[in-house]
């Protein structure tokens, strides 16, 4: 048992604090800036920063090296996420394209596709968002309607995509569309690199339970790609989201370093916040709260370091990453619901009439119910643990 | 980065695994519940002789030299089978408090013993209307006598030695408490009735017993912070046991939901079922690596020892409550009866909830270790 990182983690480690405390954006202080969110001068700060970090050569470190990446090693990867989440970096405006599209690229995409779409992704040239769910197919992915036709030389595409984070900032699409009815849903399917900036599509907002828009609906009226836009097989597609899902190996971690990180503030928050003089964190009720917070996201950061020490051996994740993604979502909601509680009679005011830290607890206690639905709910990852973890069968119906 | 027990730590596993599988899973527990200790004689005369005692005794005194990691996969298969005796009192309790505030001639009468599995160490706190805090602790140690009443003194019908807790000078405070290591055969002995009869429990009636200075285990007056280490080792312990049962519960239960037909299909392709064993799996799987971690951070001395333990503990105890609670009712009627197991891990659990130490306490111990 060593929870040490070996001397060139450090060094690695050390390499890319330094760089970070030359390049941070100005105006972003303590994780976040005085730019509105839903706002043009947002989305370009966001892409000032992907340009700045792939010029530091920090904006893809696990990619080959032929591709501008360092090939970091999982090890590397998680230096990395803890080095982002202490120092509260902007998050990542194509994080789709770069965990997601462009791995899916290198392992299952054309030689012409690599070369038109990859460069573009790392530079942050081309953001992308991903076309997965529809009105009726949230969980159930595979029951999506969108339609894709083919006509003459063109596919033609008719259909709703909802949920669709960055949709509104955008330059491509990773869409999934129906090219066929077969009698299992799982066939028939068709991945498509779709360009986003033309007349068959429209962007509308979603505005959420926080007051933010991160989502977007998207519809596609007779919107057009070409055959040199399909990733992998016609009616194949099914495997193409499946190898995608295989390619986000290391965001959990991410997850729970900033777990981690909220725990410590709030701790902070219990000490400084008093009720009647005294600060919280000497009620009672808050100690055993506290305690219990402690252990638990205790629990999921070591989780996930045995889970980490399985996949180093076996030089891969397994589905062990489905445990992680329950645990940090379910208790990241439990943290912030406490942090709500932990202000008493104040933890309802709202914005610049919040208690502490910019009203940061209340937005986040909002914004946190997402993370139990998003990238697959709570109810999913059980099925997919029950299944694949403990060997119990499927349901019917699926 | 390396988050696992070692290859060896594995392989000593399997060991044990093999040689209590001859006692067929909680036979030995089954039997020692109505009486019968020559199964438990057997099972622990088969972990001697690989050696479990000696795990974390001293090569000095006929040890193996290793430490509380080492000791981890034998108290998970431990736990698997709710194996009764005084192991974790011993080799966990006792062992590692001789080592650290015994005498050279205590460490001499007692280790080598322990390693050979000759003795266990029970261990004499609590009283009656008291409380594990020290205002608890009136039973006197004063002019060379001990003199009182203590209850709930775990399986004292086998042990060979008490430590004893009690006050060498009066008072509700921490010092003035001490701790005598007593042969058992000194005191009266009265059977108390245990919800979970695999550990028995007794009152023992101590009256103008005689002990001298040679039984101190460590220095007279300072016993309560010697007794807050010896819980460091016992609790980081007592969370292995707990995992050792957990891992058995959820792999019946995962067993049980696959065969189990109701509705013309298995009761584990119900989410209903399902769902809730993934929860008993995640119990599992925190209590695994809080325990594994706190067994570490005690063996290393790391900075953060003290609240890594007690919560490891907590969660365990909590977790072992909820997860044997779960496992009745998945298995249904048949799980209500005592010919299923489902029942014993109920009871352990709840013996543990507030064994030597109570769960409130390990809150506040853990608070106070965070700085707050």
């Amino acid at each position: 048992m060593d929870f040490s990182f070996t001397p060139e983690e450090e060094a690695f480690r050390l390499e890319l604090r330094s760089w970070l405390e030359e390049n941070l954006p100005e105006g972003w202080v303590d994780g976040g800036s005085n730019l509105e969110k839903d706002s043009k001068e947002y989305e370009l700060f966001l892409r000032d920063w992907q340009r700045k970090l792939h010029d530091g050569g920090w904006a893809a470190i696990a990619w080959p090296e032929k591709y501008g990446g360092k090939n970091a090693s999982l090890m590397q990867e998680i230096v990395y996420h803890q080095e982002m989440v202490r120092v509260g970096a902007p998050p990542l405006v194509n994080y789709v394209g770069l965990h997601m599209v462009a791995p899916t690229l290198m392992h299952i995409g054309t030689e012409e596709q690599r070369e038109k779409y990859i460069e573009k992704i790392l530079t942050g040239e081309e953001v992308w968002c991903q076309g997965y769910s529809e009105p009726n197919a949230g969980s159930d992915v595979a029951a999506i309607q969108t339609a894709a036709v083919k006509q003459g030389d063109k596919w033609i595409i008719n259909g709703q995509k909802v949920w669709t984070s960055f949709g509104h900032m955008a330059d491509k699409c990773f869409l999934v569309t129906r090219t066929n009815k077969f009698e299992k849903k799982h066939k028939g399917i068709t991945c498509f690199l779709l360009d986003m900036h033309q007349e068959g599509v429209e962007t509308v907002p979603i505005i959420q339970m926080d007051g933010e828009h991160d989502f977007n609906e998207v519809y596609l009226n007779d919107a057009i790609a070409t055959d040199a836009e399909i990733v992998g097989e016609v009616d194949e597609g099914w495997r193409v989201i499946i190898a995608l899902l295989m390619h986000e190996r290391t965001g959990i971690g991410a997850q729970v370093f900033t777990l981690e990180k909220q725990f410590n503030e709030l701790v902070e928050l219990a000490k400084t916040l008093k009720e009647d003089g005294v600060p919280v964190i000497e009620k009672q009720m808050v100690r055993k709260n506290m305690v219990d917070l402690y252990m638990k996201s205790r629990g999921s950061l070591l989780n996930y370091y045995r889970n980490l020490t399985k996949a180093l051996k076996n030089g891969q994740p397994g589905a062990e990453g489905s445990m992680d993604k329950l645990l940090v979502s379910e208790l990241t909601k439990e943290l912030f619901a406490n942090s709500i509680s932990l202000q008493g009679h104040q933890g309802v005011l709202w914005k610049e009439d919040a208690v502490a830290k910019d009203s940061y607890w209340q937005d986040q206690y909002l914004y946190s119910f997402g993370q139990t639905i998003g990238g697959g709910t709570s109810e999913i990852q059980k099925n997919t643990i029950a299944e694949r973890i403990l060997g119990l069968p499927k349901d019917m119906g699926r | 980065m390396d988050f696992s027990l070692s290859e060896e730590q594995e392989m000593f596993r399997n060991y044990v695994r093999k040689s209590l599988a001859d006692f067929e899973g909680t036979q030995v527990a089954r039997k020692y519940l109505v009486g019968d200790v020559n199964a438990l004689t057997e099972a622990q005369a088969s972990l001697t002789e690989l050696g479990c005692p000696s795990l974390n005794i001293p090569e000095q005194y006929d040890g193996m030299g290793l430490g509380a990691l080492d000791l981890v996969p034998i108290y998970e298969e431990a736990g698997a089978v709710l194996l009764p005796g005084l192991m974790l009192e011993t080799w966990s309790f006792a062992s590692p408090l001789i080592q650290k505030y015994g005498t050279d001639q205590q460490k001499q009468d007692f280790l080598p013993k322990i390693a050979s599995g000759e003795i266990t160490f029970s261990i004499a706190w609590l009283e009656p209307e008291s409380s594990y805090r020290p205002a608890g602790v009136q039973v006197t140690a004063q002019g060379g006598k001990l003199n009182g009443k203590k209850i709930l003194v775990p399986d004292a019908a086998i042990a060979d030695y008490f430590i004893v807790v009690a006050r060498s000078t009066e008072g509700r405070e921490e010092a003035g408490v001490s701790l005598v290591i007593m042969p058992a055969s000194d005191a009266s002995i009265q059977p108390q009735l245990n919800i979970d009869s695999t550990r028995k429990v007794a009152a023992v009636v101590l009256n103008e017993v005689a002990f001298d200075q040679s039984q101190l285990l460590g220095e007279v007056d300072q016993g309560w912070s010697a007794l807050q280490e010896g819980l460091l080792s016992f609790n980081a312990a007592l969370s292995s046991m707990i995992v050792g049962s957990l891992d058995r519960i959820v792999t019946t239960v995962t067993d049980y939901a696959n065969i189990r037909e109701q509705f013309g299909q298995p009761i584990g392709r119900f989410q209903a079922i399902k769902h809730r064993i993934v929860e008993m799996k995640m119990d599992l799987e925190t209590a695994r690596s809080l325990a594994h971690y706190a067994n570490w951070a005690y063996e290393t001395h790391a900075e953060d020892r003290v609240q890594a333990v007690f919560s490891a503990r907590i969660f365990c105890t909590d977790a072992f409550n909820r997860v044997a609670a779960h496992s009745v009712q998945i298995h249904g009627g048949i799980g209500f009866t005592e010919e299923l197991d489902c029942h014993l891990y109920v009871k352990r659990a709840r013996f543990y909830e507030n064994y030597l130490g109570s769960t409130e306490q390990y809150y506040e111990e853990t608070a106070k270790a965070l700085g707050w």
